[in-house]
């Protein structure tokens, strides 16, 4: 098989024999009349109406089976939902609780964006931010004697640059070697998740503990609260000031058009001077910098010591919010508050009504299928044809 | 070592590795197939998981572990279905498509093993007998290489058997040919009069029955229980190595071996008792697999329409 593929054919007008969908002929004008009938066929371009009305389809399809798997559960849905939604949003309290769970979501939410963005498919936020907290944790142990404020900047500081590390790794194997960015930062995942769990069980375990879990950070290092109540951290403001400077890299510097550009196509972005290799690796250390900072705002401003499960699969969860966000930081931040929302609501809801908090992983899952479905819509459009012979 | 142990140290590693292989070349298989017809189906781990889940949940009910196999391939199937779907008539960015599998597969099995088994704790996890080793008669007696290559599952005979079929499928038939040729030059195929988007169907559904296969493994005859995650990467590694394997049903099996006997050897090491830290043996498997990545791309060619939708109306 040596031909190349898309090579050009003249045969515009073959009868078809593929399914419904593949029906259309194309936009080249043909000089036989048409058949009546319907057709699906490309728009020209998609409008931000159609795009919201695909979010809010998915939206409630998602919801539709997120009431079938707590109908699963033998549960009632009135009441469950009432129980999510009173745990998300009922009180200050409960609303408070869900930005310190949205907080993590965002980091990752924003690192995923980045690399997506420029076609660039990092999978390991999740080992990203776990590197994160690893350089966060043994910086404020190792110079816990500076001025808090110091030794916070130094915290937040040592976490992006291992979660650039750590991300720049794929982006270096990707750049010379042609290595899957994909497989390699999933591997990546695994490998930083061993060598924490190595270290929690030798080096850095809390000696009065039987858990795998380090002692407590020195004070110094912790992320002050926002508000007099509730849990919530500097982390919070960082997530957001995150946002906006993603939002200004993105689209109002140099490398950010670099970066879209090589999202749009790479060929051509390599015609115009751009190094893919070079920008894949500032890309993958970018978005790497991004969830260890999130790492570091994760350990510093709410569980001030490190355990394995500090992370609940944000990393991956950020795949899903960045593309629900559609890729954009104010999106990002909203789906990510809606994660978090879900994440608080459900506890609330496994304590009344006894569905398990899985669902939140569930609800994810679907919700990006149908999110994924219901764009395609947007894209095309039936129209009736036969009108134009 | 005494020569006795030294050989009982060998033949747990190679009989090990071979056994260790199994569900990565099931999945590999699937894949190689599914990769020919030019949709990249980024989804095996996801699938190898919810097979492991779906096998393990149905032979617990049904005590019936064949039962649980021909489920777990179901659901691969199944998960290959909304795969096809997806990539080959919606047309959505295979790679994103791909990763939205694993997290629906990922969340949804764990939800539903929870479902399924409530107040179950680390202590008290539900467990099955798995399946017993079948011994080839005669074959087995063979002295080291019969308990290496001859007491093995029946899944795994199963796994390398399908290799020489999948090959000669590819091959040397009809089909085959005009598989290979979807993922080179679809509008070729098309204009033959062959119809594109029924033969990714078929291919994208046999890999992710494959990978169904190769969770059940896990469950079934590894394990004999379920915890979620438990496909640990292999359908990743899976992935990595069809790219290792060229695209080639030989190398593959090569790869397929290859990590087998990685993580074979440090299972053996564990087991001897070496003064490592168990986890950085563990992680040996992933390390390897990058290395494969990097060592293993410079000769290597996809196929050439391998994610890339294929759109009747569009003319290059």
């Amino acid at each position: 098989m040596t031909t190349p593929p898309n090579e050009g054919t003249s045969f515009d007008n073959r009868p078809s024999e593929g399914p419904p969908g593949d029906r259309s002929e194309g936009t080249v004008s043909s000089m036989e009349p048409r058949r009546l009938g319907w057709k699906i066929e490309r728009r020209p371009h998609s409008s931000r109406a159609w795009e919201a009305g695909a979010l809010l389809l998915a939206l409630f399809a998602a919801f539709i089976v997120s009431s079938l798997l707590i109908l699963s559960a033998g549960a009632d849905i009135g009441e469950s939902l009432r129980a999510l939604v009173r745990g998300a949003f009922g009180s200050q309290n409960a609303i408070v609780e869900t930005l310190v769970q949205s907080t993590p979501l965002i980091f990752t939410g924003l690192a995923v964006t980045v690399a997506f963005r420029g076609r660039i498919w990092n999978i390991g936020a999740e080992g990203q931010f776990f590197a994160g907290t690893m350089a966060a944790f043994w910086v404020a142990t190792q110079f816990e004697n500076l001025p808090p404020i110091v030794l916070i900047a130094l915290v937040v500081f040592v976490g992006s640059v291992a979660g650039a590390f750590w991300g720049g790794i794929a982006g270096f194997l990707k750049a010379r070697y042609g290595a899957n960015e994909i497989i390699v930062t999933v591997m990546l995942n695994f490998v930083i998740m061993l060598i924490l769990s190595f270290l929690l069980s030798d080096a850095w375990q809390d000696p009065n503990s039987f858990f795998y879990q380090t002692a407590l950070m020195p004070e110094s290092s912790f992320l002050p609260r926002l508000l007099g109540k509730g849990r919530l951290h500097l982390g919070f403001v960082l997530s957001i000031l995150t946002a906006i400077f993603v939002y200004v890299l993105l689209w109002r510097t140099v490398l950010g058009y670099e970066i879209r550009a090589i999202g749009i196509n790479p060929t051509a972005a390599g015609y115009k001077g751009i190094s893919v290799a070079t920008l894949t690796i500032i890309v993958l250390a970018i978005s790497g910098a991004i969830a260890g900072l999130g790492g570091a705002s994760e350990l510093a401003g709410l569980h001030h010591r490190l355990r394995l499960d500090i992370s609940t699969g944000y990393g991956f969860t950020g795949i899903i919010i960045a593309l629900l966000g559609r890729l954009h930081p104010l999106g990002v931040v909203l789906a990510s508050i809606f994660f978090g929302a879900l994440v608080n609501g459900s506890l609330a809801m496994q304590i009344s009504t006894g569905v398990p908090v899985a669902l939140v992983q569930a609800i994810q899952g679907v919700t990006l299928i149908f999110l994924l479905t219901a764009e395609v819509m947007t894209r095309y459009r039936i129209r009736r044809v036969g009108a134009d012979v | 070592m005494s020569d006795l142990l030294q050989t009982t140290f060998i033949i747990s590693l190679l009989a090990g590795m071979i056994r260790i292989a199994t569900p990565i070349l099931f999945g590999a298989m699937g894949e190689l197939v599914t990769e020919r017809s030019g949709v990249l189906n980024l989804s095996i781990e996801g699938t190898m998981l919810m097979g492991a889940f779906v096998g393990f949940l149905i032979t617990y009910n049904s005590e019936s572990l064949w039962l649980g196999v021909l489920a777990a391939m179901v659901a691969g199937a199944l998960m290959g279905l909304l795969m096809a779907v997806m990539a080959s008539t919606l047309k959505v960015d295979q790679t994103v498509t791909g990763l939205a599998i694993n997290l629906l597969a990922s969340g949804l099995s764990f939800y539903l093993f929870r479902l399924a088994f409530k107040d179950v704790g680390s202590e008290n996890l539900p467990s099955i007998s798995t399946f017993e080793v079948v011994k080839i008669p005669l074959l087995s007696e063979v002295p080291f290489l019969g308990r290496i290559l001859f007491s093995q599952h029946a899944l795994t005979y199963l796994a390398f058997l399908l290799v020489p079929v999948i090959a000669f499928f590819l091959y040397r038939t009809k089909y085959g040919l005009e598989l290979r040729s979807v993922g080179e030059n679809p509008r070729a195929v098309d204009m033959k009069g062959i119809s594109v988007p029924v033969r990714q169907y078929l291919a994208v559904m046999f890999g992710g029955m494959m990978s169904g296969l190769g969770g059940a493994f896990l469950t079934l005859a590894s394990a004999g229980l379920f915890v979620p995650e438990i496909s640990g990467g292999r359908g990743w590694i899976a992935l990595a190595i069809v790219i290792f394997g060229n695209w080639r049903p030989a190398r593959i099996v090569v790869g397929a071996l290859f990590f087998g006997l990685i993580d074979s050897f440090q299972l053996s090491l564990q087991a001897v008792g070496v003064e490592l830290p168990y986890q950085l043996l563990l992680a040996l498997p992933y390390l390897f697999t990058i290395l494969a990545l990097v060592v293993g791309r410079g000769r290597s060619r996809a196929p050439l329409a391998l994610g890339i939708p294929y759109n009747r109306e569009e003319r290059g």
